[in-house]
């Protein structure tokens, strides 16, 4: 995989410079695809604003959800407050008894397709994986991921065509009924309880943290855990390396992160004209934080295609940088080291069978870090 | 074995009487606020950013240039500041002081 032509797809424009002049939607994007400049813009969200609902994820969501996502649209000082109000339950999976439930499942997941003949990862593996993680996260019950099961690999654009964005948010609607009812310890209960600023949270400020907890994490999980998957089946080496030597699960998930940078990118709104490292951004129009080409620099990664697996320091920005970074963070990481954890010990051998690469075809790049479909073969450890 | 005190963001300083290895780690495993260590020790995350007193600057060193590069943008970053899954505690760091920097 290492030698797919679209692995960097950002390599010549980062060449010329900081700055890749792009359109999405119809209009010019300033996109940062180097990594110095990537950070520098996180740290300076009055020239570079997330307060722009539907508008900070490119291409724009209007046509997928109706509300705004929080913390996630919301700039400082109003942002600290809504963050501070999940903060706490996207901390638990740093905890012994959440890191053991994950254990458990991911256990029982690694068990069950290495019984199999073959499996088809995404739809077979990743999905429930990502799933029946999040009942974790949201402190729901297991039973519940069978609804988002079939919501298929992203929620808001599956290959299906059909966005299930407008069922995910009367769904969520439904739960924040059900808990201001019968509030319990949840996620959507918690939403219901918590305070911002002296009052109640409204319904649409609720349903905008659902929506980024919903569709935030489930493509970017699912195709790490297919990429990762498949790195493995190509890479046998590297699963061995780290029964050697577990520490590198740890530094190999930050590198796998790194080298998979889920999402490609995000999108900033420039209030007033801005010049952007010598480009003209007009008031109202948008910058773009390209993580996945900050992540190849060569000037702060060195042999950026290569997969170090004891590669440190590694300051990659696959969860993004500065007051945005994603919450969700503790909790992908947790799922992709148990991931690693439970091939080195359950299987003996991982056989790439077959995929079809799934492909991110935007005006000035093309980017393959996904797949539609992943078919492998484990063989079980030998007891 | 060495003792190595941390001074928090609240101005309160804990002191750790049998530190050894990765700063991180022994910040983390004694439940330092401020230190979060969430990428395990490679420098990705900067949520274990401390400044290092001055005392102390020579035998514990500089941020490395690639260190400096993801100091660089974190709040409260000055000539003295390293991330502290990148300094490893053994006897020649016996009563070292740093102090916690805030979250970014």
């Amino acid at each position: 995989m290492s030698k797919c032509p679209y692995h960097d797809p950002f390599k010549e424009a980062r060449e010329k410079g900081p700055v890749l002049e792009t359109e999405f939607d119809g209009d010019p994007v300033a996109m940062l695809v180097d990594f110095k400049a990537v950070r520098k813009a996180c740290r300076d969200p009055k020239t570079f604003s997330s307060d722009a609902p539907f508008r900070i994820p490119i291409p724009r969501e209007e046509d997928v959800r109706t509300v705004r996502q929080y913390p996630f649209e919301v700039d400082p000082p109003e942002h600290a407050d809504y963050r501070a109000i999940v903060e706490p339950l996207f901390r638990r999976p740093t905890t012994p008894e959440y890191i053991e439930k994950m254990e458990d499942l991911v256990d029982e997941l690694v068990r069950d397709a290495a019984g199999r003949d073959s499996i088809e990862i995404v739809r077979e593996f990743a999905i429930p994986l990502q799933s029946k993680g999040l009942t974790l996260l949201l402190n729901m019950p297991m039973s519940e991921a069978d609804i988002w099961i079939k919501w298929g690999t992203h929620v808001f654009r599956d290959e299906s065509g059909v966005s299930k964005g407008h069922e995910m948010e009367a769904y969520t609607n439904s739960l924040f009924d059900k808990a201001e009812a019968n509030p319990g310890e949840d996620f959507f209960s918690h939403l219901t309880k918590a305070e911002y600023r002296g009052r109640k949270l409204t319904r649409e400020e609720m349903q905008g943290y659902a929506n980024i907890a919903f569709a935030g994490g489930r493509d970017t999980v699912i195709n790490a855990i297919s990429m990762v998957v498949a790195y493995v089946a190509e890479h046998p080496e590297a699963l061995d390396a780290m029964r050697e030597n577990p520490k590198l699960i740890i530094s190999g998930t930050e590198e796998l992160m790194r080298y998979a940078s889920p999402v490609t990118h995000l999108g900033r709104h420039c209030p007033v004209d801005t010049d952007v490292h010598g480009t003209k951004v007009k008031a109202d129009h948008l910058i773009s934080l390209n993580w996945a080409a900050a992540n190849f620099d060569p000037k702060i990664f060195k042999d950026p295609e290569e997969v170090k697996l004891d590669r440190k320091p590694n300051p990659h920005v696959a969860f993004g940088n500065g007051i945005h970074n994603c919450l969700g963070a503790a909790h992908a990481r947790l799922t992709i080291r148990t991931l690693l954890k439970k091939l080195c010990e359950l299987t003996s051998s991982i056989e790439l069978v077959d995929f079809h690469r799934k492909k991110e075809v935007e005006a000035h790049y093309t980017r393959e870090n996904a797949f539609h479909t992943l078919n492998v073969k484990m063989a079980p450890a030998t007891p | 074995m060495a003792k190595v005190t941390f001074i928090t963001e609240d101005g309160n300083s804990h002191l750790i009487e049998d530190a050894e290895g990765s700063l991180m780690d022994i910040a983390v495993d004694n439940g330092i606020e401020g230190i979060e260590g969430d990428c395990g020790g490679v420098g990705s995350c900067a949520t274990c950013h401390v400044r290092v007193k001055q005392e102390w600057m020579e035998k514990v060193g500089k941020a490395e240039e690639l260190e400096q590069d993801i100091l660089e943008f974190e709040d409260g970053t000055c000539s003295r500041s390293r991330l502290c899954c990148q300094i490893d505690v053994d006897e020649d760091l016996d009563g070292l002081v740093v102090e916690v920097a805030k979250l970014g």
